[in-house]
């Protein structure tokens, strides 16, 4: 058995399987240690730069980019199994990428998982403005369950245009000042305390919008919960909302689709000669 | 009235009309511009409500006031119901402010009629044109369009908008005029074919103008009259092929406040919604005709899929040989779809298929069972009566109504 020990990072994992791959050492003879993880009791170390002089091993682009994407799931001993399709592919066994095989099957799993995680951020992410003329604008909390952040937030850049924003999870912040992106792991004290204690006194309207757009004579919690996974309710503005919507739709109070804050308001009909009450 | 309660009265409005799509735009960003906004072809869902459905536009209401009467519409103008009406400059606040918060991806932005189709037109252009042209708003913008409107208004929307919709409402001309006397097929399919026109120019010439990118799309009110979904599946395919809709939606009639006695005062069964959904994507996906899916008039079956149905009626095609079968053929079978058909031929290349693959490609196993060969597998049940495998395959327990 043979100890991999690394930075933890994609680029530098690619180093070491370069080398382990020029060695000839099969998958099940080396154990990861990214980080500060401890190596075996018994294992032997080696380093990363021994096959200097050993021919070029040439590994198509396509999946090194499925090798990157699935390194940001988060579990254990990630990279065992990145190892073992690299090795697969390499002695000549391409059926290690597809969906279809064993190995190819929890690849592709961990890449949709990944994807799914970073459209998760897009969506569910809520920046909150914040009332300073100083960068940054717009702050956001975010808890992504894999990793995510640095590879997803470049949409954000797209989206928002001069306005600068930041955003700050758990383990890792991301700031747009407006013209460059500056990433830090972990994420600075600072980052995360604007991030966390904004306050958002405008932050009314999108939740009376979000009660009037639902429409409690078609409660559908699973399809919901699906979608929305119970996780994010949290840290979105709505998300308080939504255990009292269930609920109130649930005990009957309402029998068709109209908002409860609309029904208790005065009607108006309409007469039959169109005349100025169009245009109040 | 304030912002706050304007918003509640004319969001309230406005949720009946399903659409929420934000797909299908050109890829536009703000990076490094002034301005604000972006769309990349692919929809965002910002939110879900506990009806299930997505947030993904500020749906709402220019104004509620109406001068039609139609008998399914919580606005009509016999309704009892809070009027209220929004300046073009508080729908751009609203729209900018719930973007910068990553609330939206856009606006979808509808009216009653007020004046004249032509006056509603103008307004909703106007907002349209503000966001565009005066904040340099590149999000994704949805227009209602009203179908007595002048076709110029109608070639100004497309200019702005990424996505116009026209609603046909009911599926047939009879119930257009019994449930909404002052609208007319006629009108409404022409506005249809003013859009697609505009589309097609578009599309022709390289440096023309964009229009519409996203396309338009329909919606078909499900329950509101006694319409069967034999006649609403072939609409919606003579609407596919004349206009070349991107999407028809389907809204299970709601009941509304003061419900008038001309439409139901239950709704349908939300399943039913769901299987004209599923029969809608076998046509739009898997080159299904509407005759196919429903050969003589009647309902969809409720307890089966649609594709289910269809291979139970047509058991002389299968099983199907999976290391054989074109893709085409194989997306036909129940519990496999086209993605996993596609990931089958590509596995084949490599390996003959077993029936563990299956598995691992996440097909729904038990529906697909009866229905496929593999090498290592021959179906015990493929002798088996349809009317058999259909107890076996439906789904149970049936859908509670709702109470």
């Amino acid at each position: 058995m043979v100890t991999m020990r690394f930075d933890g990072s994609f680029e530098a994992w690619r180093g070491c399987a370069r080398s382990l791959l020029q060695q000839g050492i099969a998958p099940h003879e080396v154990n990861w240690a990214a980080g500060t993880e401890p190596a075996g009791l018994f294992d032997s170390q080696v380093t990363a730069d021994l096959g200097e002089q050993a021919k070029p091993i040439r590994i198509a682009r396509p999946l090194l980019d499925e090798l990157q994407i699935a390194s940001r799931f988060r579990i254990e001993n990630r990279w065992s199994l990145l190892y073992r399709v690299l090795w697969r592919v390499a002695q000549g066994d391409p059926s290690a990428r597809l969906v279809g095989d064993v190995d190819g099957s929890e690849l592709h799993g961990r890449i949709k998982a990944v994807r799914r995680e970073a459209h998760h951020l897009h969506a569910f992410l809520r920046f909150t403005p914040l009332a300073t003329d100083t960068a940054p604008s717009h702050v956001a909390w975010f808890e992504p369950a894999h990793d995510v952040l640095p590879w997803a937030a470049g949409h954000f850049a797209d989206r928002m245009g001069g306005n600068s924003w930041l955003i700050a999870t758990p383990d890792d912040g991301v700031c747009w000042d407006g013209a460059q992106m500056h990433y830090s792991r972990p994420c600075p004290t600072e980052w995360r305390q604007l991030a966390q204690r904004a306050t958002d006194p405008g932050g009314e309207l999108w939740k009376t919008y979000y009660e009037s757009t639902f429409n409690p004579a078609r409660l559908n919690q699973g399809v919901m919960e699906t979608n929305l996974p119970v996780r994010f309710w949290k840290n979105l503005p709505e998300g308080m909302l939504i255990p009292q919507l269930m609920s109130r739709a649930r005990a009957g109070a309402q029998r068709d689709g109209q908002a409860e804050r609309v029904a208790g308001k005065a009607g108006k009909r309409i007469g039959r000669t169109p005349g100025q009450t169009m245009d109040n | 009235m304030q912002l706050i309660e304007k918003l509640s009265v004319l969001a309230d409005a406005a949720k009946y009309d399903v659409s929420c799509a934000s797909s299908g735009a050109p890829k536009r960003s703000s990076k490094g511009k002034s301005g604000l906004g972006a769309t990349d072809g692919m929809g965002i869902c910002h939110s879900f409500t506990p009806d299930g459905r997505c947030v993904a536009l500020l749906k709402i209401l220019l104004t509620n006031f109406c001068l039609y009467d139609c008998q399914y519409c919580v606005n009509r103008r016999s309704s009892d119901v809070p009027r209220a009406r929004f300046t073009p400059e508080e729908v751009v606040e609203l729209t900018l402010d719930f973007y910068r918060r990553n609330c939206i991806s856009g606006l979808f932005l509808s009216s009653g009629i007020i004046r004249s189709a032509d006056y509603t037109m103008e307004q909703l252009n106007r907002v349209a044109k503000l966001l565009r042209e005066e904040h340099e708003f590149r999000g994704y913008i949805h227009l209602k369009t009203i179908p007595d409107a002048d076709p110029l208004l109608i070639a100004e929307a497309g200019r702005y908008a990424d996505r116009l919709s026209v609603n046909i409402e009911l599926p047939t001309e009879a119930s257009l005029v019994r449930l909404a006397p002052e609208k007319q097929v006629v009108t409404i399919r022409q506005a249809m074919g003013h859009i697609h026109q505009g589309e097609t120019e578009a599309s022709a010439e390289q440096r023309a103008p964009r229009f519409a990118p996203a396309g338009q799309s329909t919606q078909m009110i499900v329950g509101a009259d006694s319409t069967d979904d034999s006649t609403i599946l072939h609409t919606a395919q003579s609407l596919y092929g004349s206009y070349r809709l991107r999407r028809v939606y389907y809204s299970a009639f709601s009941p509304i406040p003061h419900s008038p006695s001309t439409v139901p005062f239950e709704a349908p069964p939300l399943l039913r919604e769901h299987r004209l959904y599923q029969a809608d994507f076998l046509m739009r996906g898997y080159g299904f005709k509407a005759t196919e899916l429903l050969s003589a008039p009647g309902n969809l079956a409720l307890d089966i899929d649609p594709k289910l149905a269809w291979a139970l009626a047509n058991r002389d095609q299968f099983p199907v040989d999976l290391n054989r079968a074109e893709a085409a053929l194989i997306a036909r079978v129940p519990g496999i779809g086209v993605l996993s058909a596609k990931r089958l031929v590509d596995l084949r290349r490599q390996k003959r298929i077993r029936f563990d693959d299956l598995t691992r490609l996440r097909c729904a196993l038990e529906k697909a069972k009866p229905f496929v060969i593999t090498q290592d597998y021959r179906p015990r049940l493929a002798g088996q009566e349809s009317h058999t495998l259909r107890q076996h395959l439906r789904d149970t327990p049936a859908q509670l109504a709702l109470w």
